[in-house]
């Protein structure tokens, strides 16, 4: 190594004035999408290596440990069920590489169509104002008052059994008021802006200007936005799942986790029955507020620091 | 006592260290300021004007710090006080009047209040009765009624909150006034009055002054002497009659002469081009039909005629101050703003009535210069994307080759080097360049009508003829008919054929340049000339005269009937019966 031109110190520089010109070689932002992809690569590997049909009850003895570790009545965890059972018989870990996805799924799906209305809504109110801004706006402010698990809650118990897809659209219905605010504060300033003036001057058309003048400009926040509605969209169908609502047939981290209180895990000391789902959200927001204050550095630059 | 010096700076350095090094702000400033003497900071931005400034107050910006030198105020070495010490020295003894003063008033305390806080910062806890008085006295001796008090800073005009800046830094008779800029945001009517306020009040405390700023004919009017700096260098100082009449060092006679004078030497070139080319429509290129413009209940423009021919090309002025109605006219005639009243018509077509095709052309071939280079170019797209796309878009394009070729001619017309400036973000270019590719970007366009809306304003001075000489070639080289818009009524008097001033949404006075401001009759214009300053020190400006009462002259100007002086061919302005309602 030392015939390395370089010095230590003078590598880190270089380093981060590499991260300086690259602002998306951000390291919060790495370790998060880091973190959010090996949720998603062990739900695809797990498939592959693991039975998936041990997702249903009775495919294993019921209340086994995690390796190493014994349960109250003296078991010790065995190979075939790594990371334990839950107390109908199904294995932990086939349980996780399925419901982990799922939630995430499910978050991702939600703020999709809640940022894809927000985008469309926020454009639409700046952009044409009067009376269609008057209406979006006001209808945006009423939903932000509206606590969103009440009404889910609602919701689900007259629906009864739901598909991932049917509560992704239930929870997207209640995340796009904030981008939509957003997207139409920074429309309607933008719209006064001097370039979108330019551009209006050389003739362009409404769609160039809204989608290649000003939506380039938005994406920094629209990540940002996105990110923040993914984090609220989890919360909310996880908290739908743990009241019992939600899908009743596919597994979850939430329904795992309701199905463990339900079952009484905590008296029992069945601690990873519930506390690897938790283990498991604590990564995915871990990982989601990773990206959104790496995010929030890449459009921001007056977070950057150079040294 | 008159020559005792207030504040010496002994071979003062400052530098900021940074990243990319330490970059040396001032460079070994030695200055002395006597009691009572009025001295200028003359420079371009980035020239070390305010960062001297602050560190005489011991307010320099992180990381900057003084490296070498003295500051002794009056017997005391600043840079030895401490935190405490420095803090009962600011205000009692230097007084510093902020550039933006706008934005340094509390905007939720009344101005009462506000100017209280100093003196209980100083002075501990007194009386109210006491404390009244002191404001009270402070605010008459700026000019203000004494219900200003009482009032928040958002019920003020501009001008007012300057005078409660200035009276906020007077407050406790301090030994130095240090005003950054102090009418930097304000039109001129307002700036000659806060001028004449700020000399009174220091003439009356005895105090010495240090006016930081860019504009040698406001200096010219406003000190007694000069200090030229550049590049945190002191490059010339004496007193106003030395620099202005006999400057010695090149940077200064540049100052000097980058301000134009009306009746002064051009800055234009004299020889004219070619003709102009034929326009194909018999229709006049741009008519006004009886334009009114409200915002709510006030009418920014009043019912407003005219007829642009367009045949040969010409520039036609719009003057006023801010509010009176130019900048509306100019939106009006981009269509970007429907008129509440009348019609636009471009080559007889109304602009707000338009096909798409009418519409793609007129887009064409009316262009403008806006006011702020800095807003104008998407920040997201290097500058070409500017000058490649209305290119493209009005079908002038043949090929990238051609477009690149056309970019490139463009640029070196208004003075660029394109290899430097084309392949850049917006941020990476300076204002003044940005501005002359806004120009090069019109002049690839090569439209019939130009509309430049206060093109110059936001540059630096030394460039801003050479922008508007740019501006104004244009005109000839391509037969391009120009709208100038501004508030500077000497570069209209130089660049235009025809000059409307505006007052409150009104034509007041009309006519050629040489007539309306070489000789002005309405009294709105008198008034605006009035209130330029010159560097001509032998025009009575700001001399404190009690007798320039703005309020009265613009209310003698509202009853005054317009003056219309005379005629050129190709513009027609159509003339209300019974001027004013």
């Amino acid at each position: 190594m030392t015939d390395t031109p370089l010095t230590r110190a003078e590598k880190r520089q270089a380093k981060r004035i590499r991260r300086f010109d690259n602002p998306w070689l951000n390291p919060k932002l790495i370790w998060g999408a880091g973190l959010l992809i090996a949720i998603v690569a062990m739900g695809l590997l797990g498939r592959v290596f693991w039975d998936p049909d041990l997702v249903f009850t009775g495919s294993a003895q019921l209340k086994l440990p995690p390796l190493g570790f014994e349960n109250l009545r003296g078991q010790s965890g065995i190979m075939s069920n790594p990371l334990g059972t839950d107390g109908g018989g199904r294995d932990m870990l086939a349980l996780i590489i399925i419901g982990a996805p799922n939630t995430l799924f499910v978050g991702l799906l939600a703020s999709l169509i809640g940022m894809s209305i927000g985008i469309f809504l926020g454009f639409s109110a700046g952009f044409v104002g009067g009376r269609t801004d008057d209406v979006i706006r006001v209808l945006a402010d009423v939903m932000i008052t509206i606590p969103p698990l009440l009404i889910l809650v609602v919701f689900q118990t007259a629906y009864g059994d739901v598909s991932l897809t049917m509560m992704a659209l239930l929870i997207a219905g209640f995340v796009w008021q904030s981008p939509t605010r957003l997207i139409r504060a920074q429309v309607l300033s933008m719209k006064q802006s001097g370039y979108v003036q330019m551009a209006q001057l050389s003739g362009a058309s409404t769609g160039h200007i809204m989608f290649r003048e000003m939506l380039p400009n938005l994406v920094p926040y629209l990540f940002g936005s996105f990110i923040a509605s993914v984090t609220t969209s989890i919360v909310t169908a996880v908290g739908l799942e743990v009241l019992g609502l939600g899908p009743q047939r596919i597994p979850t981290l939430g329904r795992t986790i309701y199905e463990a209180i339900n079952a009484g895990a905590l008296i029992q000391n069945l601690w990873w029955w519930w506390g690897i789902p938790t283990l498991l959200l604590g990564i995915i927001f871990i990982g989601l507020l990773l990206i959104n204050l790496g995010l929030d550095e890449v459009s921001n630059p007056r977070l950057r620091r150079l040294s | 006592m008159a020559d005792k010096p207030v504040l010496t700076l002994r071979d003062l350095s400052i530098e900021f260290p940074t990243p990319q090094g330490v970059v040396q702000a001032v460079k070994a400033l030695d200055l002395t300021i006597d009691q009572g003497r009025r001295v200028g900071f003359i420079g371009e931005s980035g020239s070390g004007k305010t960062t001297t400034a602050l560190a005489v107050m011991q307010m320099l910006a992180e990381p900057g710090r003084v490296s070498s030198g003295k500051i002794d105020l009056a017997g005391t070495d600043v840079l030895a006080l401490g935190e405490e010490d420095m803090r009962k020295t600011r205000l009692s003894r230097i007084a510093y009047i902020p550039q933006g003063a706008m934005n340094s008033l509390n905007p939720v305390m009344r101005v009462e209040p506000q100017l209280w806080d100093g003196i209980i910062a100083h002075e501990g806890k007194l009386d109210r009765a006491e404390l009244k008085r002191r404001s009270d006295k402070a605010l008459a001796s700026v000019g203000l009624p004494a219900h200003t008090a009482d009032l928040f800073p958002h019920e003020l005009s501009g001008g007012m909150k300057q005078r409660v800046c200035i009276a906020l830094g007077i407050i406790l008779d301090p030994e130095l006034i240090i005003a950054d800029e102090p009418t930097s945001a304000l039109d001129v009517v307002t700036q000659r009055q806060v001028m004449q306020t700020l000399k009174d009040i220091q003439a009356q405390i005895g105090s010495a002054l240090i006016l930081i700023g860019h504009d040698m004919g406001l200096m010219a009017q406003s000190v007694d002497e000069l200090a030229v700096l550049r590049n945190g260098e002191l490059v010339e100082h004496g007193t106003v009659q030395q620099i202005i009449e006999n400057p010695q060092h090149p940077y200064t006679k540049d100052l000097i002469s980058s301000v134009p004078l009306v009746g002064g030497e051009s800055f234009l070139n004299p020889d004219r081009a070619a003709p102009a080319p034929q326009r194909a429509s018999a229709e006049p290129l741009l008519r006004f039909e009886n334009v009114r413009k409200d915002y709510g209940a006030v009418t920014a423009l009043h019912p407003m005629s005219f007829t642009l021919q367009g045949d040969t090309p010409q520039i036609i002025s719009i003057v006023g101050q801010s509010g009176s109605g130019k900048s509306t006219m100019g939106s009006i005639m981009l269509g970007f703003n429907p008129p509440s009243q009348g019609r636009v018509l471009y080559e007889g077509q109304d602009v707000q009535k338009m096909s798409a095709t009418q519409s793609l052309d007129f887009r064409k071939n009316v262009q403008a210069v806006f006011q702020d280079p800095y807003a104008c170019f998407n920040p997201f797209y290097r500058v070409n994307h500017a000058l490649k796309f209305p290119f493209k878009r009005f079908g002038l394009a043949q090929s990238d080759a051609h477009t690149l070729k056309a970019m490139e001619e463009a640029c070196e017309a208004v003075g660029l080097d394109p290899d430097l400036v084309l392949p850049r973000y917006p941020h990476q270019l300076s204002g003044g360049q940005r501005q002359r590719l806004i120009v090069a970007r019109a002049l690839m366009l090569s439209p019939k009508l130009l509309i430049a809306d206060e093109p110059v304003s936001m540059v630096d001075a030394s460039l801003r003829a050479s922008i508007l000489s740019n501006i104004y070639d244009l005109k000839d080289k391509f037969g391009i008919s120009i709208l100038y818009i501004t508030h500077d009524l000497a570069t209209a008097y130089h660049v235009s054929d025809y000059v409307m001033v505006l007052f409150k949404g009104h034509v007041v006075e009309a006519g050629p340049p040489k007539e309306v401001i070489g000789a002005p009759q309405h009294p709105y214009t008198k008034l605006l000339i009035d209130a330029i300053p010159w560097p001509d020190l032998h025009r009575s400006w700001g001399d404190g005269r009690a007798d320039w009462d703005p309020t009265a002259l613009e209310a003698e100007a509202a009853r005054t009937a317009a003056v219309y002086r005379g005629d050129v061919a190709g513009f027609d302005l159509v003339r209300p019966q019974g001027a004013f309602a």
